[in-house]
């Protein structure tokens, strides 16, 4: 067998094989737990610094801009923040550009308010604190002493209390979403009558303290797509409102030249980003440990490898086998 | 119980995807077919109970939002599109949002994508307590935006000085703005299948946290 | 009617639209509340224009028996499905462990681990690809290479093994020379986001009027 052939038949190897390495590096660390710390960057650490620094007088749009193809990265991303204006006692609207992206807001809250998930917040629907709503008893503080002077005890392992209409508005999905953004300026409410649970949102207490955008401290949207730099063009550009991007990896390069204008204070770039926020929220205390993101850094590290090591291979093979020399061979080389 | 053969159904689905990567085979085309068909029942649903019902529907059946029937027409009036002899009444509100969007972008967009940008191509290349990188990367920047737009500046020949060099400068600029958002995008895609994995070893076989 | 009607539409409004940003006045400022409560309503019935073209092509080929037509019945059950169910058991929209429900169950336990999968294939073609097609053919793909391995590297925490010039490469790759090509598309694509706009609006660009008629 000559040498060329080997090169050639390595660079014909069955892609089967390089799919099989792939899955192998993809099991192992999870078994393995290196458990390699992330090292935070400025880009994440502004949004975390920013969110730190409101509170319950404050609100955030928390924006579901993605689709279940890339839940993996945006979802840590929105939870993170989600608890860590939950922790806060920071209200926060939620909304969704598209339909499939309504359920991943639903998915989300149904993470987050999950008893079985590590650090769940104690969720209370809308209707179930109406008496004490219509008491006037509204204030966070005030609430979660009136509902707890009822009878009602925080679960084991939960957080704290979450009150619909008062911590959060699941407002979901409005057609036409750039549009929908440039309404909110004016009003939240002619966007969204009725939330994603069908409450009169002219009704919640949050609402009434922050009617539009322009009442709103920051918006953070995490997209698969470029429906994130709607809220750049229709939000901060017409009202000035911050925006922050929790972005896949596929497309958060194409937004640094926003990072270096400041229209946006800070970008959560895939897995990566979602990571780091939630390395910035154990070692803070806010949670009691990192969660999916961090825990996928391991396999992150060791499939990068993997991948350049392939690179490497498939270079030696070409030009050791004096293929950049002749003309294409088959399977398009 | 709920929970538990959804995520076994979930996992079924997810395995059966993943046979594909051996060989295409009719599972993977039924899953290809459902998720369109799901998607796009689920957006109806959404649509209709989120928007249509409670911003048209219930007011007009409360009597005293007449003025709602204007947007109602002209959105039924897409559905002529599909009888051919009245098809072009549908022109009528895709030329209504067609012209609106794009009045209502043309400002903010130039804003965002234009001006701001070249605020931002305007810094200072050095200021105090600057590190050194700070200063190099504020002179690869600026240059490198304006090399780079020459390189797609078409209408001059790409020679001389300043067209030559500047649009070489600008393809060596673009070149390591691919190559990052190459990296990027196979962290992307590995974080994709990190997802997978754990659901299927986490939420289905519950063999890590 | 037909063609002069909705370019007019289009003038009037694309210029009345940009008039209003210019002049806060309350007039225009009410001209853009009515706007942006009316447009997502209007908005919404497009679906039906995917839905319709989704019936009639899959509809068309069951008719005819075409090849793999009976997945067809795939897309239209669901797509006829889901609305149904949503409207005999309303509360199942809201999703959720309280309420589970058939329209809930194929959204979160057969949509997305479909979805999430199908994407996540992916991952096995970019490393097919990487070894395939990523060749140091020229410097300049030499240097996308480079480029794209340090940021790579950089971006997970193995990269911190190689030192921690390693990560800060990366990160000075992506705020300064990356930023600069990326700034540079930006503005290129925002030109012609704002020459397509005026072309629109002026009618010089009309493809948008379709067949629908003559």
């Amino acid at each position: 067998m000559s040498a060329v052939n080997i090169w050639e038949r390595m660079l014909n190897i069955d892609r089967r094989w390089i799919f099989l390495g792939i899955g192998i590096v993809s099991i192992v660390p999870f078994f393995i737990n290196f458990g390699m710390p992330v090292r935070t960057t400025i880009e994440v650490e502004s949004i975390y610094d920013y969110v730190d620094e409101l509170g319950s007088e404050n609100a955030i749009f928390i924006s579901f801009d993605f689709a279940p193809g890339t839940q993996a990265e945006n979802m840590p991303m929105a939870v993170a923040v989600m608890r860590h204006a939950f922790y806060n006692d920071v209200p926060v609207f939620m909304t969704a550009n598209w339909p499939l992206h309504h359920g991943m807001m639903l998915a989300a809250m149904e993470y987050v308010f999950n008893p079985t998930t590590e650090g769940f917040y104690q969720d209370i629907d809308f209707d179930d604190w109406r008496e004490l709503r219509e008491a006037g008893v509204t204030a966070k503080g005030d609430l979660v002493d009136a509902w707890e002077s009822q009878g009602n005890q925080l679960p084991d392992g939960a957080m704290g209390w979450v009150f619909e209409g008062r911590d959060y508005a699941a407002l979901g999905y409005a057609p036409v979403f750039n549009l929908v953004i440039l309404g909110m300026t004016i009003s939240i409410e002619t966007q969204y009558p009725i939330d994603a649970h069908e409450n009169a949102l002219g009704e919640m207490p949050m609402l009434q303290e922050h009617k539009s955008l322009r009442e709103v401290d920051l918006t953070l949207t995490c997209s698969g797509s470029a429906a994130c730099e709607w809220w750049i063009t229709y939000a901060r550009e017409k009202i000035g409102m911050p925006v922050a991007f929790g972005v896949t990896a596929v497309s958060a390069t194409d937004y640094f030249p926003y990072l270096q204008t400041g229209q946006v204070i800070g970008q959560m770039g895939g897995l990566r980003g979602a990571a780091e926020y939630e390395v910035l929220l154990a070692e803070n205390g806010i949670t009691s440990s990192t969660d999916k993101a961090f825990t996928g850094m391991d396999v992150q590290s060791v499939a990068h490898i993997l991948i350049i090591l392939l690179i490497i291979m498939g270079n030696i093979a070409f030009f050791a086998g004096g293929f950049h020399k002749k003309a294409l061979l088959k399977e398009g080389r | 119980m709920y929970e538990t053969i959804g995520i076994w159904v979930g996992a079924i689905f997810t395995l059966a995807i993943y046979s594909f990567l051996y060989k295409e085979n009719s599972i993977y085309r039924l899953a290809e077919h459902l998720v369109v068909g799901i998607s796009a029942g689920y957006g109806m649903a959404i649509t209709y109970q989120i928007t249509i019902k409670p911003r048209l529907v219930d007011p007009l059946l409360s009597g005293d939002h007449w003025i709602l029937l204007i947007p109602g027409i002209l959105g039924l009036l897409y559905i002529t599109r599909f009888i051919p002899r009245i098809s072009w009444m549908s022109r009528y509100p895709i030329g209504f949002y067609m012209g609106t969007a794009m009045g209502v972008g043309f400002p903010l967009t130039m804003k965002a994508r234009v001006l701001r940008q070249l605020e931002g191509a305007m810094v200072p290349l050095y200021q105090s307590g600057m590190a050194w990188y700070e200063v190099t990367g504020n002179v690869v920047m600026i240059l490198g935006t304006l090399a780079a737009l020459i390189y797609f500046f078409f209408s001059k020949p790409h020679k001389g000085l300043f067209f030559g060099t500047g649009s070489k400068i600008g393809i060596w600029v673009i070149m390591v703005g691919f190559g990052a958002t190459f990296g990027f995008t196979v962290m992307g895609r590995i974080s994709l299948l990190i997802g997978r994995i754990q659901y299927l070893l986490g939420d289905w076989l519950h063999v890590i946290e | 009617m037909k063609r002069t009607v909705p370019l007019m539409i289009v003038m009037v409004g694309g210029i009345l639209m940009i008039l209003q940003y210019f002049i806060p006045h309350q007039i225009s400022q009410t001209v853009l509340a009515y706007y942006t409560d009316w447009a997502p309503i209007i908005l919404a019935f497009a679906l039906v224009l995917g839905v319709g073209s989704l019936t009639r092509i899959h509809s068309h080929k069951i008719r005819r028996k075409a090849k793999n037509w009976q997945y067809s019945y795939a897309v239209l059950i669901p797509l006829f499905g889901m609305p149904i169910l949503a409207h005999i058991w309303p509360a199942s929209l809201s999703g959720g462990m309280d309420s589970p429900s058939i329209f809930h169950f194929l959204f979160m336990h057969v949509q997305v681990p479909i979805q999430a999968t199908m994407f996540s294939l992916l991952a096995f073609y970019i490393a097919s690809a990487a070894f395939r097609a990523f060749r140091a053919k020229s410097a300049l793909a030499t240097l996308l290479l480079l480029a794209a391995v340090v940021v790579m590297l950089g971006q997970v925490p193995i990269g911190e093994l190689f030192g921690r010039w390693l990560p800060e490469t990366g990160l000075w790759i992506l705020r300064y020379p990356n930023l600069a090509a990326k700034r540079a598309i930006m503005l290129g694509v925002g030109f012609g986001m704002l020459a397509t706009n005026l072309k629109i609006i002026f009618g010089v660009e009309r493809n948008w009027l379709g067949g629908a008629g003559k």
